[in-house]
């Protein structure tokens, strides 16, 4: 059975109560969900609680699940809403790329500065200083490998959006990264 | 340029479709777009291998994060809310009910004779309750039934855990001198009344957290007013 019809009777069986298939469902998408929403709201704690409500969610609306997208699909867009009310409520994190890399910026410490002189480590730090908004995509392209119309299912915007968002995300990552001293000669 | 503006070059469209060109995930027509276009414009490979060195960084950084804490999953399936079996079906369903219901569905000449001895003993027990009743009566006032059977305690809505059997709730409410009352409401919560004289708000904290701690049986105890 492939990844999608083993994923499409655990939603079926969540469906029916049965508790097994969300540990099942769980077991398989803890680790994906969980990273996804601690990229974007930074603590643990908050993340573990957060991916809780997603599955929560997962069991008392599984009878709505269509199939029409993958259940990684769903459940991601379930975190995704999640997360966003989150990070309005707490204000702490704007969707403004500026503010944060200014709060990335403040944190350098004796062990990031020996990173600097790593280029892939220097990349990871790069990725760090994103907005939420750019670090989400590139997270959900990359890491989730989502496809455009999957991206646009899960943050809520459209296909030409995802597009363009991803484009400026990694123009931001490479202006970014030429300040840290490394001109990759794009854009 | 803005991130929703469509006005692009070739070019910048193709550089759109990179990420997920590299990734596997693009569609048939647009992966053949890009390959047409990289074919004539080998200056653009250069791209490739910069989203390549993205993406695994970005890989690293994700592989990087822990997962869930042990226990998470725990958490998640206490907290299910639960659409429970009426408690009434769950009792039908009990073994002592079973047994019952044979007795008078497969009359025996014992069991006839058996029934006949209850039946008499019932009679005998409510001509004593009524006379004890006229007995009271004559001593004035009266009382409500809920005053006479346990009046004096606390109440609390409790839901029950999926797994906890008709035992473990006859166990439980006798461990706490408690009768249900009332239920179940939506979210298969109960009302329970536990006998108490003391009625302070430190005596219903006391019982609701003694309540609390039996998690095999109890999902949920919260105090109700009286």
């Amino acid at each position: 059975m492939n990844e999608k019809a083993h994923d499409a009777q655990l939603m079926a069986r969540i469906a029916a109560q049965d508790q097994a298939a969300l540990r099942g469902l769980y077991a398989r998408h803890q680790a994906r969900v969980f990273r996804f929403l601690l990229r974007l709201v930074r603590q643990e704690a908050i993340a573990e609680e957060l991916t809780n409500e997603v599955f929560l969610e997962a069991w008392r609306n599984a009878g709505r699940f269509e199939g029409k997208a993958s259940t990684a699909t769903w459940l991601l867009s379930i975190a995704h809403h999640r997360a966003v009310s989150v990070l309005r409520r707490r204000r702490e994190e704007s969707w403004n790329e500026e503010e944060a890399a200014e709060i990335a910026d403040a944190k350098d410490t004796p062990e990031v500065e020996l990173q600097k002189t790593d280029k892939a480590a220097i990349l990871r730090r790069c990725l760090e200083q994103l907005s939420p908004e750019h670090r989400e995509v590139i997270d959900l392209v990359y890491y989730h490998e989502m496809s455009i119309g999957a991206v646009s299912s899960i943050v809520g915007i459209p296909e030409s959006t995802v597009k363009t968002r991803m484009f400026y995300a990694r123009k931001r990552m490479s202006e970014l990264l030429k300040t840290a001293g490394v001109d990759r000669g794009w854009p | 340029m803005s991130e929703d503006e469509t006005a692009l070059s070739e070019r910048d469209e193709i550089e759109m479709l990179l990420p997920w060109y590299v990734g596997g995930t693009l569609d048939a027509i647009d992966r053949d777009r890009v390959e047409r276009y990289l074919a004539h414009h080998p200056e653009v490979h250069r791209q490739l291998e910069l989203i390549r060195e993205e993406r695994h960084a970005t890989i690293l950084a994700n592989e990087a994060l822990p997962t869930p804490p042990a226990g998470a999953v725990e958490r998640l399936m206490a907290s299910l809310p639960m659409r429970r079996p009426d408690l009434l079906a769950r009792l039908l369903a009990s073994e002592g009910y079973r047994s019952i219901a044979d007795f008078f569905s497969q009359p025996t000449p014992r069991a006839v004779r058996y029934a006949a001895y209850a039946a008499a003993c019932l009679l005998l027990v409510q001509s004593l309750a009524i006379t004890a009743l006229l007995l009271e009566g004559n001593g004035g006032g009266y009382q409500t039934a809920a005053g006479k059977d346990g009046g004096e305690g606390l109440s609390f809505f409790v839901a029950f855990t999926d797994t906890a059997s008709t035992a473990d709730l006859t166990r439980l409410l006798q461990d706490f001198d408690a009768r249900i009352i009332d239920g179940p409401k939506p979210g298969g919560i109960y009302r329970v009344k536990v006998r108490s004289s003391d009625r302070s708000p430190a005596a219903a904290a006391a019982l609701q957290r003694r309540l609390a701690e039996r998690r095999d049986i109890v999902r949920l105890a919260l105090p109700a007013k009286e």
